[in-house]
């Protein structure tokens, strides 16, 4: 009984301990490049993926996202972007085409997936300029994930990649072509496939020299329904360069506006621009 | 919770701005004071030595300080250490802190509390990976600096009155402090979201510290 009595004023104690121990580490903060956050706000790629693989989609059935990009340090908006897209219906995630923070900082990762974590739907990031900023290298890497990854949902492959070549100095090795081109072969039993990057290669922040090479892999690619970008604020979609590919800009979170994107078939697609 | 303690710190000030009476004698006289045969303290030797965590300065930073108008202003030089694990990347950091702090209460003969300290620092990192090369980005490309960070910060401390040095007769006290600040970047984050987006508690770091007059 006595044994009893002390685990429970012990169990009492606990949770406050751990609170206030939490909550110290966190407010002693070293730099504010220091990305020590608790571990749920780790590696959210992965784990978003997880949920969306979680709630599969039957093949054939036509796939509904929304997409978006450029939260920055917009909180506000975040919070009622997620109140609106919360009353969409048929919606399997969302993307945020890059620049998820504004200065590479993880406590700005952090207070965005704050909100974006209140979604009914998973979301995943592709790695934008501002995410690059100073230590955002390894600070995204720690608290999302890969700068280049891909997934299949459905009938589509997702192939997110860095196309921030300005914080790379242009030096030819964003976007990784090496790593692009076999993953634009290969759609790894998917009938169609999407490429989503930050920095649109119709921009002068797109690594020059590459420009060519990536908007022709692109152009090769089999079933490519889109290509979609952040970076510039502004939505748009348009084909700049005449070849079949149609690029799909994004309105950053400061426009108050996300797309809801349905595709179906080999690489139909219809977009509908939603305010909140 | 946050919001308790800033009020508990105001109370606290307003509380000793009403009882003027008895502010730290000891270190006024034997500073004015020395006694006879003591060598002069050369302008240049710090007051303080200062060792603290967090507050963005650094895992650690050490340095030393000096004292001004009857040591109620201090500025603090500071040389902070953040390793890899944590930081991205090995970062060394130099900060310059301005604090005052406009009230002392005794406790006992031995202690001192000071209730509060507003201030201010300045910092300088060193080691960041992607540091704005020469010719990387126009001019206005960013508006703001990944290395040089400033922000206000509010705190209190223990004061623990040693026996002075026999030698010289210099007197001695020993410090804890915590500090809460933050910075001008969470700061104008904050600014810009005034609609519930971001709290003003999520800008917050704390630093810890000890500081010893010698």
């Amino acid at each position: 009984m006595l044994y009893l009595s002390k685990l429970y004023r012990r169990a009492r104690v606990a949770p406050v301990a751990a609170l206030l121990g939490l909550a110290g580490c966190n407010l002693i903060e070293f730099s504010p490049n220091d990305h020590r956050v608790p571990e749920e706000f780790t590696s959210l790629t992965e784990k978003n993926l997880a949920r969306l693989q979680a709630r599969p989609l039957a093949a054939g059935d036509t796939l509904r996202f929304i997409f978006t990009g450029d939260s920055q340090q917009f909180y506000d908006e975040a919070k009622d972007l997620v109140a609106s897209v919360n009353q969409q219906k048929g919606i399997s995630f969302l993307i945020v085409a890059g620049d998820i923070s504004d200065f590479g900082l993880a406590r700005e990762m952090q207070w965005v997936d704050e909100h974006l974590r209140r979604l009914n739907v998973p979301y995943v990031t592709v790695i934008g300029n501002h995410d690059l900023v100073g230590n955002g290298r390894p600070t995204y890497a720690h608290i999302f994930g890969a700068f280049n990854y891909s997934f299949v949902y459905g009938d589509t492959k997702f192939i997110m990649v860095d196309t921030n070549g300005r914080e790379y100095n242009f030096d030819g090795t964003a976007p990784d072509m090496g790593w692009l081109r076999p993953q634009l072969a290969n759609r790894d039993g998917a009938r169609r496939q999407v490429v989503i990057s930050h920095v649109p290669p119709t921009n002068d922040d797109f690594d020059p020299a590459l420009r060519t090479p990536y908007v022709r892999a692109l152009a090769e690619a089999p079933n490519l329904v889109f290509e979609m970008n952040g970076h510039n604020h502004s939505s748009s979609i348009t084909q700049p360069y005449n070849d079949g590919v149609t690029y799909v800009n994004s309105d950053a979170f400061s426009e108050r506006h996300y797309m809801v994107v349905t595709v179906w078939g080999d690489k139909q697609f219809r977009i509908k621009r939603v305010k909140f | 919770m946050k919001k308790l303690l800033f009020l508990t710190l105001l109370l606290a000030s307003l509380g000793a701005q009403a009882t003027p009476a008895p502010i730290d004698t000891t270190t006024a006289t034997a500073a004015d004071a020395p006694p006879a045969g003591t060598p002069e303290r050369k302008w240049f030797r710090p007051k303080h030595l200062v060792l603290q965590t967090g507050g963005g300065l650094g895992m650690v930073a050490a340095g030393a300080g000096y004292e001004f108008a009857k040591d109620r202003l201090e500025t603090d030089i500071l040389i902070g250490y953040v390793p890899k694990k944590y930081g991205g990347s090995t970062l060394s950091l130099a900060s310059l802190k301005f604090m005052y702090s406009p009230f002392r209460l005794p406790v006992g003969e031995k202690f001192q509390v000071v209730p509060l300290t507003v201030g201010a620092y300045f910092s300088y990192t060193h080691g960041t990976l992607n540091d704005e090369l020469k010719g990387q980005y126009s001019s206005d490309y960013y508006w703001f600096s990944t290395d040089t960070r400033y922000g206000p910060l509010l705190g209190s401390r223990l004061t623990f009155l040693a026996p002075p040095v026999a030698a010289t007769g210099q007197p001695r006290k020993i410090s804890v402090y915590y500090e809460l600040g933050s910075n001008d970047l969470y700061l104008a984050s904050w600014l810009n979201n005034q609609k519930g987006g971001l709290g003003f508690g999520q800008l917050l770091t704390l630093a810890l510290g000890v500081k010893a007059d010698f």
